[in-house]
């Protein structure tokens, strides 16, 4: 059974896509914002991580780069799972670049909110097929 | 002193995002993170006899603030900064402060939310007992002007008004801190009218020493910082004469410490950051003192 990470501050979201998960044999582990995910992304090596954008303490574009600019977590696929439109979330990615930061590369799949079940896991399967 | 992360609580009726964008200033003095809270009330959402929580009610009004905020959250990342949100059902102000804490912000930012005069008498509004909680320096924003003008420009000429409590030194530190949001520091003392009853021509005179000196000597720190600055002595009543002042000298808003006592002393707000958080036309920074901790 493959873990995946959840990282969204929005409880239904997260009964919603445990829910999906589960029905597709993976071991949902359930985090609510930046800090806690990177946190439990250490602590267990998810072999994947559904990640919301717009979360309190740390946003889902921080955690992300954390996440593609750690040589021990840049493997580790992730699907973002947001409200927030992609164009966004790629140009802010570029603007941290433009200050200076490291460039990271796209997320392996971008859905954006509300999400069909049968997508997510079309895209869950894929991903970890 | 920094102000990296800011709490820009909205109840959508008196601030949105262009108040937002005027505090946008604050990223030339390090402002990187901002944080939306938007506090739905409980009695718009209690229970009610007959029909019990109003669950459908409180998911449609956290699904109209979510909208909201990801819209403005989009324009806060795409400038390369952090944004977060919270939308919770509860009281306003002890939602803030635990947010606030929680953050780790630097500087809460709220409307002036005014109510009707039977809740002032008895209670003040929902901004003032946040600054009678918060540790944390509370920008109460005017932006919009009784003129029908707009405030988009807070940051360029503060009026810091100065009486030589440890929360106006705080004040200080705080526009300091934010110098490269600055254009120019305008810095005033009164002289209260009260104090002087009954003293002698000496004594008079004495106090208009002291407080120039101390004026001087905030001159001098905001120029050892590269801040252009002027100081002006007022005397009179206080509030009146520090509006008359930020009239005089075009200020932006006003700048003061809160009263910064401890214990039970910390629920009481002086009269003059109260009356500027709530009275006066011009946005108004609130900075508490060093002794003061959430009381949530």
């Amino acid at each position: 059974m493959k873990n995946v990470l959840v990282v969204d501050d929005d409880a239904d979201v997260r009964i919603f896509v445990s829910t999906v998960l589960e029905e597709n044999n993976c071991s949902p582990i359930i985090t609510k914002n930046g800090d806690e995910g990177l946190s439990k992304v250490r602590e267990k090596k998810p072999d994947l991580i559904i990640l919301d954008v717009l979360m309190p303490k740390r946003s889902g574009i921080k955690m992300y780069r954390e996440l593609k600019t750690d040589d021990s977590l840049k493997k580790i696929p992730v699907v973002i799972l947001s409200g927030i439109a992609k164009r966004t979330f790629l140009r802010s990615q570029e603007a941290l670049t433009e200050f200076g930061e490291k460039g990271v590369p796209e997320p392996d799949f971008y859905l954006e909110k509300p999400v069909e079940p049968e997508e997510l896991a079309e895209v869950v399967k894929r991903i970890l097929s | 002193m920094k102000i990296n992360k800011l709490l820009f609580i909205t109840d959508f009726e008196e601030l949105w995002f262009d108040a937002i964008k005027s505090l946008m200033d604050l990223k030339k003095a390090g402002l990187n993170h901002v944080v939306f809270l938007h506090v739905i009330k409980r009695e718009d959402v209690a229970m009610r006899r007959g029909t019990g929580y109003l669950k459908e009610t409180e998911v449609r009004l956290k699904e109209m603030a979510n909208v909201r905020f990801i819209n403005w959250a989009e324009s806060i990342f795409e400038q390369g900064m952090e944004c977060g949100a919270y939308i919770v059902v509860g009281d306003p102000v002890p939602k803030a402060v635990s947010a606030a804490k929680e953050e780790k912000i630097d500087l809460i930012v709220t409307g002036r939310h005014k109510k009707g005069k039977l809740e002032e008498l008895y209670g003040g509004s929902e901004t003032i007992e946040l600054l009678r909680r918060s540790a944390t320096p509370v920008m109460v924003h005017k932006f919009m002007l009784g003129s029908g003008k707009v405030n988009d420009k807070p940051f360029e000429r503060p009026l810091l008004a100065l009486d030589w409590s440890p929360s106006s030194q705080k004040a200080l530190e705080f526009l300091v801190a934010i110098k490269d949001a600055l254009k120019k520091v305008e810095i005033i003392h009164v002289i209260s009218e009260n104090k002087m009853k009954g003293l002698s021509k000496i004594e008079l005179q004495k106090i208009q020493k002291y407080s120039k000196k101390g004026l001087d000597e905030a001159c001098g720190t905001f120029e050892k910082e590269g801040i252009e600055v002027a100081a002006h002595l007022y005397i009179g009543e206080i509030t009146s004469q520090i509006e008359k002042a930020a009239r005089e000298r075009e200020a932006s808003m006003i700048v003061a410490g809160t009263t910064g006592k401890s214990g039970w002393k910390e629920r009481i707000l002086g009269s003059v950051p109260r009356y500027l958080a709530e009275k006066s036309e011009l946005p108004t920074i609130l900075v508490p003192g060093e002794s003061r901790t959430d009381a949530d």
